[in-house]
């Protein structure tokens, strides 16, 4: 029996197959491979295997024996397997797993909020330490260059609601309480809800992959070396930052989706825009404003402390930063929805 | 010095007339290179002189302002990728490896990808091409982020080699590495060039390299590039060639260079 041609990685299986029969017939047996005019590693290997079967390979070419003898020369242990684990065990220590991180998670963003309040307190008692140009960058960041999104989220979201509202009222001819509707909802609820999913999403993201690239890169490593406070420096700035930034993107969210139900109206109920802001004013009290604009800040609060944490919390490679990113940003618009929930309930029962 | 150097056939990469230019700062400026079937080339130059540069035009990764790269007979860019995964493999100087993916998945991507082996046979070839390279059957299993970074070098070298290309272009590939496993890498080229008869394409600036692995050395210097064999190059008038290969560093190299084959 004779191989002639190109033994390699294409044609391998079609000579395992040819000489499969072959195999099997006879004992001692010897393949002439002279005319092989190539040869790769998974063809030598090949060979090898059937060196292993005592198959005798004569008319070897010089340059194809120094192949053979290196893939001869090696072990070819096959390679591990992963320890196999039955499905339903899997499902048991994923949930333990799971449960154990988010016990993990929870202490930690208490820890970070423990250390986020106690160097307030400490840059508040000595205002020097206070970085005005690194807030003002972050104020410009998370709120001016973030006005056009926001604002045109909220006129969006006044649409959503009108439309919905003049659906559903028509029938009882109340189609008029539209403009209750919206103003109400986006003063309370829509505006600074709106605007903080967005700015955990835009701004949040940004955080995190700005401290996790330093933190990948020994940037953090370097600052406390210096013997500068990473948390005063890195995370004061975006804090007070997003504090301030909020409440600001909020009134701006609110006017803009008052701006969305004035169109709404003038398009769907033919109410004049003077009209409109009459109907408004009788709608809505100055706590209604009070009321979202207060949530604005304690909302910025969270999401840039749990940004700031899964910043600090990324480990050497770059995937890291990817993985603490999505993270953040996860567990910031949780905390919102959380938040406001219960924001809902208190204000329920304190008659607000 | 190497049993599969033929210098008198046809080369099997061939580059002609190469300008690269990025704004206005010229890199390359008509650089001609051609690459023989079996020999080991080492690319050197100073910092910034393009040597990453020359490497991607070289794999059509970067195509150049001007010129053409010849691979085994085909200019570089009209070769389909299933064909080009074949001919070349790249070690790139960080490794390259998938994070995703376990050190043996990343050795049998390519497999996967371009050939109809059963998967039995890809993990067959996949452990041998492993053990080739140096590493032991456990590390399979591991992720690139669990590997030292001599691991990483010899898993993305055992990735490189999965289709049995037939040129090897390694960038920087004993950078980051303590002395010993540098020694071990330069030792597992030779290896290779010999065993496998590969073709292998050096960007380093590491002398020892130079000195011991390369059979001849093309140096990037004022946007040419000057190709000629180490003991050669040692008589270059030029002065940064003269200044790198007299420098200490250089003496060094040489020195183990004589030890380990007695010539000098």
């Amino acid at each position: 029996m004779a191989l002639e041609g190109v033994l390699d990685i294409r044609s391998v299986e079609q000579a395992r197959d040819a000489l499969g029969l072959w195999l099997k017939q006879r004992k001692a047996r010897a393949l002439d491979v002279h005319k092989l005019s190539g040869l790769d590693t998974p063809g030598a290997l090949f060979l090898c295997e059937l060196r292993d079967k005592n198959v005798e390979l004569t008319g070897v070419k010089p340059e194809h024996g120094v192949l053979l003898d290196l893939m001869g020369g090696l072990e070819r242990k096959p390679l591990s397997k992963p320890k196999a684990i039955s499905r339903w065990r899997d499902v048991v220590i994923r949930i333990g797993k799971g449960v154990d991180d988010m016990g993990h998670d929870t202490l930690d963003v208490i820890t970070f909020i423990g250390r986020v309040v106690s160097t307030l307190a400490y840059v508040v008692m000595h205002p020097s330490r206070l970085r005005p140009a690194s807030i003002s960058r972050q104020i410009a960041e998370t709120g001016i260059n973030a006005l056009p999104i926001v604002g045109l989220m909220a006129i969006m979201i006044a649409v959503v609601i009108g439309y919905q509202g003049v659906a559903q009222l028509r029938p009882y001819g109340g189609e008029d309480f539209t403009i209750n509707l919206v103003a109400v909802s986006v003063l309370r609820e829509m505006g600074v809800l709106i605007t903080a999913i967005m700015v955990a999403g835009r701004s949040g993201a940004a955080f995190t992959a700005e401290i996790g690239v330093m933190k990948a890169r020994e940037e953090i490593d370097a600052l406390e070396v210096m013997g500068l406070d990473p948390m005063e420096l890195l995370v004061m700035p975006r804090l007070i930052g997003l504090v301030i930034t909020l409440p600001l993107l909020t009134l701006f969210a609110d006017v803009m989706g008052l701006f969305g139900g004035a169109m709404i109206s003038h398009s769907l109920l033919h109410v004049a825009p003077l009209q409109y802001l009459d109907r408004v004013r009788e709608a809505v009290e100055t706590r209604d404003l009070f009321v979202g604009l207060i949530k604005a800040p304690i909302f910025a609060f969270f999401i840039s402390v749990v940004a700031c944490m899964h910043g600090l919390r990324v480990r050497g490679s770059a995937e890291s930063v990817g993985r603490e990113t999505t993270r953040a940003v996860v567990k910031a618009i949780f905390l919102v929805i959380i938040l406001d929930a219960l924001f809902s309930v208190l204000f329920e029962k304190l008659g607000l | 010095m190497n049993a599969h150097h033929r210098p008198s056939s046809e080369p099997i990469l061939s580059a002609t007339g190469i300008v690269n230019r990025f704004g206005k700062q010229v890199v390359h400026d008509n650089i001609s290179l051609d690459v023989q079937a079996g020999e080991v080339l080492g690319i050197a130059g100073g910092s910034g002189t393009g040597k990453s540069v020359l490497l991607r035009t070289l794999t059509g990764l970067h195509r150049p302002n001007s010129g053409k790269v010849v691979l085994n007979g085909k200019p570089v860019e009209s070769i389909g990728p299933a064909e080009k995964a074949s001919m070349i493999g790249v070690l790139f100087q960080q490794g390259a490896l998938f994070s995703s993916l376990s050190v043996a998945q990343n050795v049998m991507l390519p497999m996967r990808e371009h050939t109809q082996l059963p998967v039995a046979e890809q993990e067959k070839i996949a452990a041998v091409k492993l053990e080739l390279t140096g590493l032991s059957a456990d590390s399979a299993l591991k992720f690139p982020s669990q590997l030292s970074g001599g691991m990483i070098k010899r898993a993305a070298l055992a990735r490189a080699l999965a289709l049995d290309p037939r040129i090897l272009f390694l960038d920087e590939p004993t950078s980051d590495l303590d002395p010993l496993t540098a020694s071990g890498i330069d030792a597992l080229i030779r290896q290779l060039n010999q065993g496998l008869g590969v073709t292998v394409v050096i960007v380093t600036h590491d002398l020892t390299t130079l000195f011991n692995v390369c059979d001849r050395v093309a140096m990037l210097v004022d946007k040419k590039i000057i190709v000629d064999t180490v003991d050669k190059l040692m008589h270059s008038k030029h002065p940064w060639i003269h200044d790198l290969l007299h420098s200490p560093r250089a003496e060094g190299a040489m020195h183990a260079r004589k030890s380990s084959h007695g010539i000098g």
